[in-house]
């Protein structure tokens, strides 16, 4: 039995290497989405058109308007100047989408700042894009309170400090590569298995294997084996990119993470078999395994933290074996976390495996019978 | 319990023996009730239209299926608790003539003997010797993909005798492949049958029918007629099995009617 | 004319006999919007942290309690384990350890400076900021309240105003791009393996001996696709504005041009790439790479375009949602009009031009 096995992969490869186009794509994905993400993904709000509008045009209120300038997270344009008449054309500016946010600076500003009195200028935001509008809202707040400090001399005497662990310099692409090699994993493995299954009932070999003494877990292994291993090669293709180009960190022990994916791929390609079994043609397959990639990344703490979503969807993400592989990926990489940290995530993907697996084989077993 | 292959005893000549082997799906009845007895060395024909039930009869005696009901055996192994057992001592070529047409014929070769266990060693000396006796040599490079029909044929007929079985299973074996290569792969059949082997041979084609040494016709799910096509001719008075099996269908369906 | 027809109406037929795939193709889009808007959430809420109290009066308590009355923040279920405290951030049991030293009721009171202390798992670093704002708001809030009535402290006041999404709902902002996506997603996967499946099954050798032209042919396959795009984009709209309640204040025939423009161009994408290709598997990733993927990452669908390096900028030039997305975002939200649209929109429409012909170009050279 073993002697077919080891014929069945070896039959794999041979057809995977033949395939010089799937070859070069299947290299080639990993790296070039690592590349693309790692730079396009920024969460970090910065370079916010701000219109200022300066009734005041006093020298106080030209070092409040520069108090936003260092750290680039504002673009200041005067929008009045002094021999002008002032121009009121916040609307369009906004509907244009020239201006994200407008600063207003009343008349009186220095005299009463001056006076040891209390001001109040005016912020507004273009809500379309409603994290930037949050963040710039936010940075400037703190703006504002340090200048008034600054100038008052009043400041709150109860101070919160806050420790950065894991990622002091909160890049938010840390963050994210480990979610990009769990999500190629995913992808990868169950697509490419669904598919070549299907291929074979189509092109009719199938029906040949099933004649011949092969047992059908041979069968199963030997197709799955290839996958599998497919699908670990982009993984650590993507890790090597992510660690000697970004620099990533990568706390944990790259064992455990291996074993853990390993057990995740249980998992994955159970999912690619089961989705073979209940489809006929190579598109649908496609179809399917593509539908199931993207509800299992949006569900798996990829893009937002689960503890955002509504409740009734947390609880439906217990059901996602990728939200716990996300889990584990970024725990190890970035939190050093260990098998004691990580028992939950461990047991579910193994519970999830077993099942999965065991029910998409016998489904298998039936459908070739 | 009957675990033993009791072949030595009377079934000795017996390659095939099935006695009212029946299947049915749900209410409809595929198989209903056909006996028969082949024997080594014969070449035995399966005819009748799509749909009669041929394949699914195949496929019992394949091993792939499990019959509903009657009695069958094959090689000396019983339809009902051991077609692993059939599997292994039966060669079968498919309709599609399953190759993996990005392999060379060399690789399907050597894949499918890995999948009947044959050792490194082995498959090795018996693709020598099939490439030899069939003539494959110069194509056992290219990719099976990119071979002409005929040749595909071969192929596929090689990766059925890797494991040198006693018993063919052939499914419309001549499909699209043209005449001169008929003939040829009919020449095979032939001496592999004089080397003892049990040919079953489906088709619809006509008039390669006569080429067997006995036929049987299928007609829903049933056999109709049974024997040796000349004789099968001359009684019915017609000049080829064609008329004959059109003179046939058309009395069953009017007998129905 | 009805050369035409004929081909389009086959496609149809072929594509509603595969009923599951037809299934997939209606019920993903919905299913997709519908988990996009309540899963893609940037509205940071019920962070999960703990708050050790060590000071254990009266005030420590109301702080605490201020944390999480709010929607900010919720408890974490367990408590930290003192000889490990990460451990509680490691095991992702919670994000924030908020520590309030004994004293801090006495420093309030006397008006002495004092420092509160928070361990925040840094990883999210979005998640992160948001517990950053968030805490120091909450404090600012809890200190101002103790301030006698009516006075007010020297300084600053910030007086804020949200325009077109006064509660800040990201579904706003995000689910109009989801219409993007989801057409493209539809369009281009679909035409990219259609005419690799007749390569591979052999069917277009049969399809090119008959006395039909190739544009023919192409446009044929062509239309049900675009109809089945609407279909899914209309679904989505609907639904958008349905359950997430986003506001369409502008023009439904603009958008309804601009649509189909946009669908053209991702369909002739599709068209190209399926041309190129043998194997329908092969079509398929290079269609998920080369248009999905941009799609997302680089339009600015969910990441700021000005933020990225310049290289990126430069591609996102020449990817069609980047267009469209300005366009749905500004007619769903803004109700801004044809003049300031023309600029995306030219682009569009270029685009579309050029994708059109080159595909055409390539469906002659290499099938027909």
């Amino acid at each position: 039995m073993f002697r077919a096995f080891v014929g069945l992969v070896r039959k794999e490869f041979i057809q995977v290497w033949r395939d010089r186009n799937m070859l070069r794509l299947i290299f080639a994905i990993p790296i070039l989405q690592l590349l693309i993400l790692g730079y396009a993904v920024n969460t970090d709000v910065e370079q916010l058109a701000t219109d200022v509008y300066d009734f005041d045009q006093t020298r106080m209120s030209r070092e409040f308007i520069r108090s936003f300038e260092p750290g680039d997270y504002f673009v200041t344009e005067p929008q009045l100047t002094a021999e002008e008449q002032p121009l009121w054309n916040l609307d369009e500016r906004f509907r244009t989408g020239s201006a994200e946010l407008a600063l207003v600076i009343p008349e009186d500003f220095s005299e009463e700042l001056n006076q040891g009195k209390n001001v109040t200028i005016g912020l507004i935001a273009d809500g379309t894009d409603a994290n930037a509008a949050r963040a710039g809202l936010g940075y400037s707040s703190l703006i504002v309170r340090r200048f008034s400090e600054q100038v008052t001399g009043f400041s709150q005497p109860i101070e919160l400090r806050h420790k950065f662990l894991y990622n002091p310099e909160l890049e938010s692409v840390y963050y994210m590569v480990p979610g990009i090699v769990a999500t190629l994993l995913t992808m990868v493995t169950v697509m490419l298995t669904s598919m070549a299954i299907v291929r074979e009932r189509e092109m009719g070999t199938l029906e040949q294997l099933t004649v011949t003494p092969i047992s059908s877990t041979a069968l199963l292994l030997g197709k799955i084996s290839t996958f599998g291993l497919l699908g670990m090669i982009e993984m650590v293709i993507a890790l090597a990119v992510g660690i000697f180009w970004f620099g990533i960190p990568f706390v944990g022990s790259p064992i455990l993470l291996f074993l853990l994916s390993a057990l995740y791929l249980l998992t994955t390609l159970g999912m690619g078999m089961f989705f073979s079994t209940v489809t006929s043609t190579q598109q649908q397959a496609m179809f399917l395994a593509w539908f199931f990639s993207v509800f299992a990344i949006l569900t798996s703490g990829f893009f937002t933290p689960i503890s955002n979503m509504p409740h009734w969807l947390q609880h439906f993400t217990l059901l996602n074996p990728m939200r716990y592989f996300m889990e584990v990926v970024r725990g190890i990489m970035m939190k050093g976390a260990g098998p004691a940290d990580l028992l939950p995530q461990i047991v579910g993907m193994a519970a999830y495996g077993a099942v999965i697996f065991g029910l998409s084989a016998l489904r298998f077993r039936k459908r070739t019978a | 319990m009957d675990m033993t292959h009791d072949g030595p005893l009377d079934s000795k000549r017996c390659a095939v023996e099935v006695d009212q082997l029946t299947r049915k799906f749900g209410d409809f009845t595929a198989v209903d009730a056909i006996s028969l007895r082949v024997e080594y060395g014969e070449i035995f024909g399966f005819l009748g239209a799509n749909g009669a039930g041929k394949t699914t009869a195949i496929r019992m005696l394949c091993g792939l299926l499990l019959p509903t009901s009657g009695t069958g055996r094959v090689a000396g192994f019983d339809v009902h608790r051991q077609p692993e057992m059939i599997k292994k001592s039966i060669g079968y070529m498919s309709q599609k003539f399953s190759l993996y047409p990005d392999l060379t014929g060399r690789e399907n070769l050597e894949f499918y003997g890995a999948a009947y266990g044959l050792s490194r060693d082995r498959t090795r000396t018996r693709v020598e010797a099939l490439s030899e006796r069939l003539n494959l040599a110069c194509f056992l490079n290219e990719l099976s993909g990119d071979l002409p029909v005929g040749w595909r044929q071969r192929l596929a007929l090689a990766a059925s005798l890797l494991h040198q079985p006693k018993i063919l299973f052939l499914d419309e074996p001549t499909g699209g492949v043209d005449p001169v290569f008929r003939r040829k792969f009919w020449g095979l059949l032939y001496e592999l049958a004089d080397e003892g082997v049990c040919i079953f041979v489906t088709t619809h084609y006509m008039d390669e029918a006569e080429y067997c040494g006995r036929v049987s016709i299928m007609h829903r799910g049933q056999i109709i007629e049974q024997g040796r096509p000349f004789e099968l001719i001359k009684s019915g008075g017609f000049e080829n099995l064609e008329e004959m099996f059109v003179d046939l269908i058309r009395s069953r369906g009017a007998a129905r009617a | 004319m009805h050369k035409i027809r004929y081909i389009a109406l086959k496609e149809l037929f072929h594509i509603l006999r595969d009923f599951r795939s037809l299934l997939i193709v209606l019920a993903m889009p919905v299913m997709m919007t519908f988990l996009y808007g309540y899963a893609i959430n940037m509205d940071i809420e019920n962070i999960v942290i703990s708050v050790v109290d060590l000071d254990k009066t009266a005030a420590s308590r109301e702080l605490t309690d201020r944390f999480f009355k709010s929607n900010y923040f919720s408890m974490a279920e367990e408590a930290p384990d003192f000889d490990d405290p990460e451990q509680l951030l490691r095991s992702d049991n919670a994000t924030a350890i908020l520590l309030i030293r004994p004293g801090f009721s006495e420093a309030l009171q006397r008006g002495e400076k004092f420092q509160l202390g928070m361990t925040v798992d840094g990883s999210d670093a979005s998640l992160a900021s948001a517990v950053q704002a968030y805490s120091d708001a909450i404090l600012l809030q809890f200190l101002m309240d103790r301030l006698p009535v009516g006075f007010e402290p020297p300084g600053l006041t910030v007086s804020r105003q949200v325009l077109y999404n006064p509660d800040l709902q990201s579904s706003h902002f995000f689910v109009p791009g989801l219409v993007a996506i989801i057409l493209l997603m539809v369009s281009a996967l679909l035409t990219s393996i259609t005419i690799a499946r007749e390569k591979e099954t052999g069917t277009m050798e049969q399809l090119l001996t008959a006395p039909v032209k190739p544009y023919q042919i192409l446009l044929g396959k062509l239309l049900p696709y675009i109809f089945i795009a609407f279909i899914d984009g209309v679904l989505v709209l609907i639904f958008a504005q349905t359950v997430f309640d986003v506001p369409f204040q502008g023009s439904y025939l603009l958008l309804l041009l601009f649509g189909f423009i946009y669908v053209a161009t991702a369909l002739s994408i599709g068209i190209l790439i399926s041309s190129l290709v043998r194997t329908q598997q092969v079509a398929m990733m290079i269609a998920l790479v080369s248009t999905l993927l941009p799609s997302v990452m680089l339009s600015g669908f969910i990441f700021a375009i000005k933020n990225m390096p310049f290289l990126l900028q430069a591609v996102s030039r020449i990817v069609p949602a980047t267009y469209f997305l300005k366009i749905i975002r500004g007619v769903m939200l803004k109700a801004t009009g044809v003049e300031t649209l023309i600029v995306p929109a030219a682009s569009l429409v270029g685009l579309m031009v050029i994708l059109l012909l080159l595909a055409t170009r390539s469906f002659k050279t290499r099938i027909g």
